[in-house]
């Protein structure tokens, strides 16, 4: 019996009972389409998610130093175990894969304008801050190389911060604001960059490094200039993994860490964050699968109560296949058939139907929303798979049926 | 030259209740090739369960079956749904026809498992149904024939992949006398064409068509009646 006369007995079948599969298949077609928009979505975040980070700059190196407790002391070091200013001096000037470098202090301190005060991130940094992160004013400038040099008390203030002591449209250039009580003129306000993995970018007020040491944070004893963090840009976006090469070998050889003593400092490339993001974004897509996977699965079993009643339903047809000389293989594969045909129907009303719902929610919600050709893939591979494994139970019912018993039947 | 059906000490056993009953208790019998049979019998005495084993739906329980030199006693499931597709043409009482299907694609149906292709079957369907005299009625379905037409539309069928024996389970049990003729005239002339016919039936009307009658009662054949011999009625 050739294939395309098995799949034609099927669907005579399926047409017998047309009510019944209808609702039979859309069990299915609501399976396969939760499944296409629920990973849709997932798939959107995870590519929101990664856009964002890219927009940070693809080519962007953090440095930081090591936790204090751990590495510095047991390893032995006496000195410069935490990062310094003239670490990050070094490696502007000695890494060749290295593009620029930003040393920055932070630290949480009180900003006020008057009666308004706030308390907010104080980021003491370098005037190529603003090159490296792609974070520019969007009123006033930023400060310069020689503000930098001459300790000058001006400040950026972040959106945020800028609409917290000043008021929404109030241009507060020129304006003045208290720092840990130090008097900071304002020469500029940030653009809006908005809120990332839970941190506020706006809530943020720049000051030259020069000038926080000097009067707001002090120097370490042991290190002189220590730093909180570095920005580093790599030359080209290709040169990312050279250059975290060449810090991580510039700072072993200026800490003295030598083999096989662990790195002091730790390194952290956009390519990471992104392999963080995508994991979490992972976990998400897995979740919003595994939910839709469930309404599959009850699907399934409706495909499966479905063939077990129509088995019942036919068996004298069964019967009277057999008498004429079908073989088990031959009912086996009829009913198999059968219910691979409705669920594949289904699968494939599904995606239509998740490709349209995809698109639909990811307007109506905003929401960035992804179809993926591996999730298609993928459900149509299911949808198969469902026919299969629901169907071959009441199949093999039907196969084992004793022709005679089946003849008798009704 | 070996008879075509050769039942030796057949017995077939059925456990009911815990209980072994006998249904067809040491039959012996063989049929040669053309014959025209008649297997008679109340009903519980075993005609039934004979009707089964001859027509390779059931194994009997002990004793050898040999159909067309094959022994059927050792066969598996699918040798015995070969066998049925290759050897027999079933004819049952209520025809037993796909309701859904025309009686074109009913025919072609035993042809279907038997893996003749599509043209060839068709072809061979059509045949059968110009033999039965419903040429003209073939892309019917069974609800829209009558029940002769039905049962004759059952005869192509039982004939259409060339088998060795016809096997008629109460032809004529849910047809009019009328109709009833027409289908036995219609073995009668598939008989006289060379076919070995076995009509299973407790009609004596039916059964005297037959050249030869076997009675049976609680699983043992007690008479066997020749046309040529003075009949021997209970």
């Amino acid at each position: 019996m050739s294939f395309f006369e098995l799949i034609e007995i099927a669907w005579q079948g399926i047409l017998e009972n047309r009510m019944r599969s209808i609702l039979t298949v859309l069990g299915i077609i609501i399976g396969i389409a939760a499944v296409i928009i629920l990973l849709a979505i997932g798939q959107g975040a995870a590519y929101e998610t990664q856009k964002q980070i890219q927009m940070l700059g693809s080519n962007l190196i953090y440095v930081r130093p090591g936790a204090v407790s751990s590495a510095s002391v047991s390893l032995g070091h006496s000195s410069a175990a935490t990062l310094t200013y003239d670490d990050v001096q070094a490696l502007r000037e000695v890494c060749p894969a290295v593009g620029d470098a930003a040393a920055m202090y932070d630290s949480a301190l009180q900003v006020q304008n008057g009666a308004n005060n706030t308390s907010t991130r104080v980021s003491a940094t370098e005037p190529g801050y603003c090159e490296i992160r792609n974070f520019h004013p969007a009123k006033g400038r930023f400060f310069n190389h020689s503000e930098m040099d001459s300790y000058a008390r001006v400040c950026v203030l972040g959106d945020t911060v800028a609409t917290d002591l000043f008021g929404d449209d109030a241009d507060p250039i020129g304006k003045s604001v208290l720092i840990r009580g130090e008097l900071f003129q304002v020469i500029g306000v940030m653009e809006h960059k908005g809120v990332n993995q839970w941190v506020d970018n706006d809530d943020v007020v720049f000051v030259p490094l020069s000038t926080g040491y000097n009067c707001l944070f002090g120097t370490n004893a042991s290190t002189g200039k220590a730093v909180k963090s570095a920005v580093i840009t790599a030359r080209e976006e290709d040169q990312v993994n050279q250059a975290q090469f060449q810090i991580t070998n510039v700072l072993r050889l200026r800490h003295k860490i030598v083999s096989p003593l662990p790195d002091d400092f730790t390194i952290r490339t956009q390519a990471d964050l992104m392999q963080t993001a995508q994991e979490v974004t992972q976990v998400f897509t897995v979740l919003l699968g595994a939910t839709a996977g469930i309404s599959l699965l009850v699907g399934g079993i409706g495909i499966m109560n479905i063939m077990l009643v129509s088995v019942s339903e036919r068996t004298r047809e069964i019967g009277i296949r057999k008498a004429i000389g079908a073989k088990y293989s031959d009912i086996l594969s009829q009913f198999v058939i059968e219910a691979i045909v409705l669920s594949l129907t289904g699968g494939v009303l599904g995606i239509i139907l998740g490709l349209l719902g995809a698109d639909l929610i990811g307007k109506l919600m905003h929401w960035t929303t992804q179809v993926t050709p591996l999730s298609v893939l993928l459900s149509f591979l299911v949808s198969i798979v469902i026919g299969l494994f629901f169907g071959i139970y009441p199949a093999r019912r039907a196969a084992k049926l004793d022709p005679i018993v089946a003849l008798r039947s009704e | 030259m070996s008879p075509l059906i050769e039942l030796r000490n057949i017995v077939k056993t059925y456990i009911v209740g815990g209980e072994a009953l006998n249904a067809l208790n040491d039959v012996s019998l063989s049929i040669e090739a053309g014959e025209y049979l008649a297997i008679m019998g109340t009903s519980g005495s075993g005609k039934s369960t004979l009707m089964n084993i001859i027509g390779c739906l059931d194994k009997p329980s002990s004793g050898e079956y040999i159909l067309n030199r094959r022994a059927v006693q050792d066969c598996s499931e699918d040798e015995l749904a070969r066998l049925r597709n290759e050897t027999i043409g079933f004819v049952f009482q209520q025809f037993n026809l796909l309701p859904r299907m025309t009686a074109l694609r009913n025919v072609m149906l035993p042809q279907t498992y038997g893996g003749v292709s599509k043209e060839k079957r068709q072809a061979r369907a059509e045949e059968v149904l110009a033999l039965v005299g419903l040429k003209d009625r073939m892309l019917h379905k069974p609800t829209q024939l009558s029940g002769g037409q039905q049962q004759r539309v059952s005869i192509a069928r039982a004939l259409s992949n060339h088998p060795k024996i016809l096997l008629a389970d109460e032809p004529t049990g849910n047809l009019d006398s009328n109709m009833a003729k027409e289908i036995m005239a219609l073995f009668d002339k598939l008989v006289a064409e060379g076919m070995t016919v076995i009509l299973v039936t407790h009609d004596a009307e039916t059964a005297n068509h037959a050249q030869r009658i076997i009675w049976l009662k609680d699983g043992k054949i007690t008479s066997i009646t020749r046309k040529d011999e003075p009949k021997t009625l209970q």
